[in-house]
């Protein structure tokens, strides 16, 4: 038996650079042979997908692009499924982006799902009205009168002169908003300046880390669902019905966690053996 | 082929590996990638917060483009001079001739956030670093004011609203509604410090404890998902990366790096050495 606890006691001793090590790779094997996990969508993804249901045909969607880079593997999945849903329904898709890098995300998302996968076109059935700098300020400015602060679209169009723009002035002609979000500024602004004063349905899909600061308002109703960071977008993915990346990484997170846990449990046993040892002693 | 991607999948691909070469040790690829980082982010946001804010919203508007042929005041055009003479100090392309396009009269009201700008600036020169203090207060002032009715009506009234038991629901509604107005009552109560946590407020405080404890159980749980998905993305790009596609950028680089970390440890080792003897 004692033998047993100081094999534990040492292995929980290891070295960090090994644990960095097996967490790599419990996350690189699964990416070079990937495996099939099931994925069961939870209440939160299923109310995101209702709510886009339920839009009624050809409702106005606006789509804010709040991250970059550094957060599109967790956010840009559910961009791409969120974006097939809506075209697929028909809805018309005004995407805009609250961050500079958004604007890449944007155009990237809108030109494989619009474009290349369901051939539809630009000005009549999406539009991107790209970036604008002023955080809350651009979401006041969206809420009261969206022309005056975008007058030209990303491929330098008037915005006069886009068809789907017409009739199309604040935040109330739009039948939902959705924020696809990584942080400041984000879901919660929209909710504090556009979608609650003006009463408007939301919804957004964020990174793991805002998850605990945004379940408040989808707990309140403020927000319909919530895309909670990569299992969120794999969950989207099959809702949707069509595989995406997120699905195909679901495997690699799942066993990246399962070792976390177990080191953190094995952590746990070897901080009680020493503290008894150290009693006894 | 040596393409722009191509070049780009190797710098990428360099960089990921230099940062997460600091697992093994601090050493100069790791450094040099933090270097790069910061002077890239940081010309990055100069450069987009001039050119996306400071010259269409504040230039633009003060200096809108004037059409051609259009009569001009001897005021407006002691405006437009005024223009002219910083499009020829400045260089090609800041101030172009004739006005910033995307606006289409002169709104002089934006000359209060052009000075408030130049007073920032002034905090570099210490006999005048005091005007900074208005612009500061400004920004502080608008903020609070744009950010006040936000907060509460958004934080304060609909949650306080969403924290109301609903006893019409069924009893898994009503326990959940009871256990978040627990929780919430206990948690402001611990942030309460103008008695002494004894008797019901202390093991209320306590209960508020635990309440927290497992809030911030939750958000770590959903940091290190959140890490963990950017290690996906990262590990994508480099088994991308490998390909022929990309003349197997990640293999080179992965090969050179640990050769020469190799050799770097081993020089560290006997600098080392030689210092302690």
């Amino acid at each position: 038996m004692q033998k047993l606890l100081n094999f534990i006691v040492k292995l929980g001793s290891v070295d960090r650079r090994i644990i960095f090590l097996l967490v790599g790779l419990s996350v690189l094997i699964p990416l070079i042979k990937p495996l099939k996990i099931p994925i069961r969508p939870t209440s939160q993804s299923q109310a995101v997908f209702d709510a886009v249901s339920s839009l009624p045909a050809h409702s106005n969607v606006l789509v804010s692009f709040e991250y970059g880079p550094s957060t599109k593997p967790e956010i840009h999945p559910m961009a791409i499924a969120l974006l097939r849903q809506l075209f697929e329904d028909g809805h018309k898709v005004f995407g805009m982006a609250l961050w500079p890098d958004g604007v890449f995300m944007s155009t990237n998302a809108l030109s494989q799902v619009a474009e290349k996968e369901m051939h539809l076109t630009y000005g009549k059935d999406f539009v991107n009205l790209g970036y604008k700098p002023g955080n809350e300020a651009v979401i006041k400015g969206v809420a009261s009168d969206l022309r005056a602060l975008f007058t030209v679209d990303t491929r330098g169009n008037q915005i006069s002169d886009i068809p789907m723009m017409q009739g199309v002035n604040n935040v109330e002609d739009f039948n939902l908003v959705f924020s696809l979000s990584a942080g400041y500024p984000g879901s919660k602004e929209w909710v504090q300046y556009a979608t609650d004063p003006h009463n408007i349905l939301m919804s957004t899909g964020c990174t793991s880390i805002q998850v605990t600061e945004i379940l408040p308002y989808v707990e309140s109703g403020q927000i319909q669902g919530i895309l909670a960071g990569m299992p969120g977008a794999a969950e989207y993915e099959k809702l949707v019905g069509k595989v995406g990346r997120a699905t195909g990484m679901m495997a690699a997170q799942s066993i990246a966690h399962v070792v976390i846990v177990l080191f953190i449990i094995l952590g746990n046993i070897t901080y009680f053996i020493q503290r008894k040892q150290s009693k006894k002693s | 082929m040596f393409s722009a991607e191509i070049l780009g999948a190797w710098f990428a691909a360099f960089l990921t590996l230099a940062i997460f070469s600091y697992l093994f040790d601090d050493n100069p690829f790791y450094k040099a990638a933090e270097h790069i980082f910061v002077g890239v982010s940081a010309g990055y946001w100069a450069a987009q917060a001039f050119w996306a804010q400071v010259q269409p919203n504040l230039f633009g508007r003060l200096w809108p483009k004037i059409a051609e042929g259009t009569d001009q005041t001897i005021l407006e055009k002691i405006w437009y001079g005024i223009y002219d003479f910083m499009g020829m100090i400045a260089p090609s392309g800041y101030f172009p001739a004739g006005g910033i396009e995307g606006h289409d009269q002169i709104r002089l009201s934006y000359l209060i956030p052009f000075i408030l700008g130049i007073f920032m600036i002034l905090r570099l020169v210490p006999k005048v670093g005091w005007l900074a203090r208005w612009a500061l207060a400004y920004i502080v002032g608008m903020a609070a004011g744009l950010r006040f009715y936000g907060y509460l009506n958004s934080d304060v009234i609909e949650q306080a609203k969403a924290a109301v038991v609903d006893f019409s629901g069924n009893w898994v509604v009503i326990l959940n509604g009871i256990i978040v107005i627990i929780g919430t009552i206990t948690g402001l109560l611990y942030f309460f410090f103008s008695r002494e946590h004894k008797g019901l407020l202390g093991k209320a405080s306590k209960i508020g404890i635990y309440f927290l404890m497992i809030s911030f159980g939750a958000s770590f749980g959903f940091a290190v998902m959140g890490r963990i998905s950017l290690l996906i993305g990262r590990f994508n790009d480099l088994i991308r990366f490998k390909d022929a596609e990309f003349s197997h950028a990640t293999y080179w680089i992965l090969g050179a790096m640990i050769v020469l970390l190799a050799v770097w440890a081993f020089q560290k080792k006997d600098e080392t050495e030689k210092l302690s003897a």
